[in-house]
């Protein structure tokens, strides 16, 4: 394999299964024999805080469990708040990969902050970084709860677009998540990885609504 | 890539389960605790994956570590886990094992929250080291959190002393690999070495060698601990766990911990004294790195503890003059490190504005019930701390008063007091809180004749970390239904005049209860009943939905502070929604709408 390895951020938003997602990952990098390291940022209370997880997987062992900010080959967001604060943190040729979900800062509920003027798609699609933007709500499907199974979306979406091979991806999602949510979770997966297929085609990002 | 050798005995674990299988493999026997992030997963790895070792949580830290101690002379080794505000709670009794007579190792094992990711006031359990001459070991990763646990275990046995096991809060929540001996087997380690083992007082007053007198049962009492440490102090220079790497000489460093992986991310010629055992120092191995650098730096998390003791030795060093802490910094990142040590290396700036995110309650959580009570009625009250504390932030200003575990009770009764009782100020506390060093509170708000009202809220569970037993729960590693407590016949048995108990869920008698509590002129407890929604995971019944037509956008709802209910949309046009996926059907933003807006 000639990939000497990659640093991600994965950001969300407390319940999105960040850590499941990386989790996830990990079998499947420990597998092809890479030294990991996987350090997990959670907020005080159980919902709604920010979540994030520093994921470096290499073929040497690796230092800091910690991100230097512009050393981050990819950034994959399930909550466009957590992608605005982790968006500068990527290379040059860096990719991002976000949802649109938006659960407003509690902050910003009470008045007690500002939110920013504009909607966060339009200045996360004027970034110069390469990324690749789902919406949700254009996704919304009776087999399961597309916000709530972002996360195997976004790996069913990451491992199409770094060409992995999905029969053993879906294994690991079908070894790691509890025997009544595999389906769901498989479908989920598949539909990740057709829109990213669809995506990678068209070679551009699809219009999304602000 | 193939599979190498070396990995196949590889297994990812976080620095938390690391700690765990250090334990097992060091042979514990006994482990006790208190539930405290981010050091929690200590016990339930410890408990899910050695069944061979005893676990109990404790009703507070100072009881655990005051079992783990009873163990240890026992014979056994024994570890007692908490958070560093926890070892507050148990410097009592970690005051007494210092400097006592050790048989089984008795290792202290103490997260410190450093960043304060899951908020903690800035403490740092090393101070524990200085104060009571006692050692403290600081792993950098999972690996070495396994290792150096066994180390741990051996130098309490060798220099007769308790140890500190310094986990941070990036270690507790890293995962990498560990070197794991799949056909490895427990091994129960014994060792009666001392009839007896006296808190210092005892010796300390016999004071056997000033006083000169050699009978045996005056010389039995006597251990000198300071000698211990002494030899401690010198044999640190050559453990293993203490590495001097010897390179560029124009910039040395003394780190320990995670910062010494950032360091040698960011520096990597540098030289560096990598430290495991941080109390007390390896003074020959700092002068060494001294003399053979032009600048020598420590890099610590947590306080200048490291920096003030190694001045202490007559080296000068270069710490917090060059990274300020608290409140310009909260912990040391590659980032921090690279700013001022490589001032070439390129800059990232992170997109302005983007509003950070308070800490809040779960939606549908109790606590939620009682703030909507107090803040109504304009009812002033302390809060504890756990999920409670939440009320405090500005989002929710429910309580004017809050500070450590278990303190509202006494808190709110000393105010009263000071009041001549013409106010009735509120304790509210969790059950955790409650158990843990509450109950105390109530005793003491009893016999000293106080008029004052406690709101007990018994989730079932201590919720903030994640749902372990407390003493009223109704399952837990040694749960047994007839020695569950009930906080209802314990009050009673206390004496309180009045306790009643209500299901948080209904708002009107929860409402009345609280103030008919209030407007008694008695002692009284409202116990209100619910249990945690996350941990329990409460089924919903309903789905409330805001109608956008009858919202007038009064706001009242968003004053609830429930996660679910947001402010949506930009360039002022807000709507107040509901967020289907978080809304549980609690149904207590319903009441707070004047204009029957929210709708199921």
């Amino acid at each position: 394999m000639q990939d000497s390895g990659k640093n991600i951020i994965i950001a969300g938003v407390g319940g999105q299964g960040i850590l499941l997602f990386s989790n996830l990952l990990s079998k499947f990098y420990l597998k092809r024999g890479y030294h990991l390291k996987i350090s997990d940022v959670i907020g005080l209370g159980q919902r709604g805080g920010g979540v994030e997880s520093h994921f470096r997987y290499s073929a040497k062992p690796v230092l800091s469990p910690f991100i230097k900010a512009g050393d981050v080959d990819y950034v994959i967001s399930f909550e466009q708040t957590e992608t605005l604060r982790h968006l500068h943190a990527l290379k040059e040729d860096g990719v991002l990969l976000t949802s649109t979900y938006e659960l407003t800062s509690t902050s910003v509920n009470a008045r007690l902050q500002k939110d920013l003027p504009e909607c966060k798609t339009e200045i996360i699609k004027r970034s110069e970084n390469t990324k690749f933007i789902i919406e949700p709500n254009a996704h919304k499907n009776l087999d399961f709860d597309i916000n709530k199974m972002m996360n195997v979306v976004m790996l069913g979406y990451y491992a199409e677009l770094r060409n992995y091979p999905h029969d053993e991806m879906i294994q690991i999602v079908r070894e790691n998540v509890p025997a009544k949510f595999v389906e769901g979770n498989i479908k989920a997966y598949e539909m990740g990885s057709q829109i990213a297929r669809e995506e990678l085609v068209a070679e551009e990002c699809v219009a999304i609504r602000c | 890539m193939d599979i190498g050798v070396e990995l196949a005995t590889m297994q990812m674990m976080n620095g938390n389960e690391a700690v765990a299988r250090g334990a097992f493999e060091a042979g514990v026997k006994i482990a006790s605790g208190f539930p405290g992030t981010p050091s929690t997963e200590v016990m339930d790895y410890t408990h899910l994956k050695h069944p061979e070792i005893y676990c109990e949580w404790s009703t507070n830290e100072k009881v655990a570590l005051e079992v783990a101690i009873g163990a240890s002379f026992a014979g056994y080794r024994s570890m007692a886990i908490m958070k560093t505000v926890g070892l507050h709670v148990a410097a009592d009794a970690l005051g007494g094992a210092a400097g006592s007579q050790i048989n089984g190792g008795l290792v202290l094992v103490v997260g410190d929250d450093v960043g304060r990711i899951a908020g903690d006031d800035y403490n740092d359990c090393r101070h524990y080291g200085n104060m009571f001459n006692i050692p403290v070991l600081e792993p950098s990763d999972s690996q070495e959190a396994k290792d150096l646990m066994i180390k741990a275990f051996e130098i309490s046995e060798e220099y007769s002393t308790p140890v500190i096991f310094k986990i941070t809060s990036v270690i507790c929540k890293t995962s990498s690999g560990v070197k794991i001996d799949p056909d490895y087997t427990y091994e129960e380690k014994y060792r009666n070495k001392y009839p007896i083992s006296f808190s210092k007082v005892i010796m300390t007053t016999i004071m056997t060698k000033a006083k000169g007198s050699e009978h045996p049962k005056l010389t039995k009492c006597f251990n000198d601990f300071p000698a211990h440490m002494n030899r401690l102090a010198e044999d640190s220079n050559d453990f293993e766990i203490n590495r001097l790497e010897l390179n560029d000489k124009k910039i040395g460093i003394i780190t320990a911990g995670t910062p010494y992986y950032y360091v040698k991310e960011v520096l990597p010629e540098a030289s560096v004294l990598k430290l495991g055992l941080v109390t007390p120092l390896p003074a020959k191995q700092i002068k060494q790195l001294a003399e053979h650098v032009d600048k020598l730096y420590v890099i610590e998390d947590g306080h200048d503890i490291m920096e003030k003791n190694i001045k202490d030795l007559g080296i000068s060093v270069i710490g917090k003059e060059l990274w300020p802490k608290f409140p310009e910094m909260m912990r040391f990142t590659p980032d921090v490190i690279e700013e001022k040590l490589v001032p070439d290396a390129p800059k990232r700036t992170p997109q302005e504005g983007v509003p950070f995110r308070l800490p809040v309650s779960c939606a549908g959580c109790s606590h939620l019930f009682i703030s909507r009570v107090l803040k109504k009625h304009k009812i002033k009250a302390a809060a504890d701390v756990t999920c409670g504390l939440i009320g405090c932030f500005p989002h929710m200003e429910s309580y004017s008063l809050q500070k450590c575990m278990g303190s509202s009770i006494a808190l709110a009764h000393g105010y009263n007091v000071a009041k001549n009782n013409t106010e009735n100020f509120v304790a509210m506390i969790g059950d955790g809180g409650f158990w843990a060093t509450g109950v105390n509170g109530l005793m003491n708000l009893i016999f000293n004749n106080s008029q004052s009202t406690v709101i007990i809220v018994d989730n079932s569970c201590l919720a903030m970390t994640g749902g372990q037993n407390v003493a009223s729960s109704e399952f837990g590693f040694n749960y047994k239904p007839e020695n569950k407590l009930d906080i209802a016949k314990v009050c009673e048995a206390i004496g309180v005049k009045d306790v009643v108990t209500v299901d948080a869920y209904e708002s009107e008698n929860l409402e009345a209860s609280i103030l008919k509590a209030v407007n008694s002129k008695t002692n009284s407890v409202v116990i209100v009943k619910k249990p945690c929604v996350t941990k329990f995971k409460l089924p919903k019944e309903k789905q409330y939905y805001i109608d956008q037509d009858a919202c007038t956008k009064c706001r009242k709802c968003v004053g609830v502070g429930c996660l679910a209910i947001e402010s949506k949309g930009n360039n002022g046009s807000t709507e107040i929604v509901i967020n289907e996926d978080i809304c549980t059907g609690c149904g207590l933003c319903s009441t707070a709408c004047q204009f029957e807006a929210i709708k199921n």
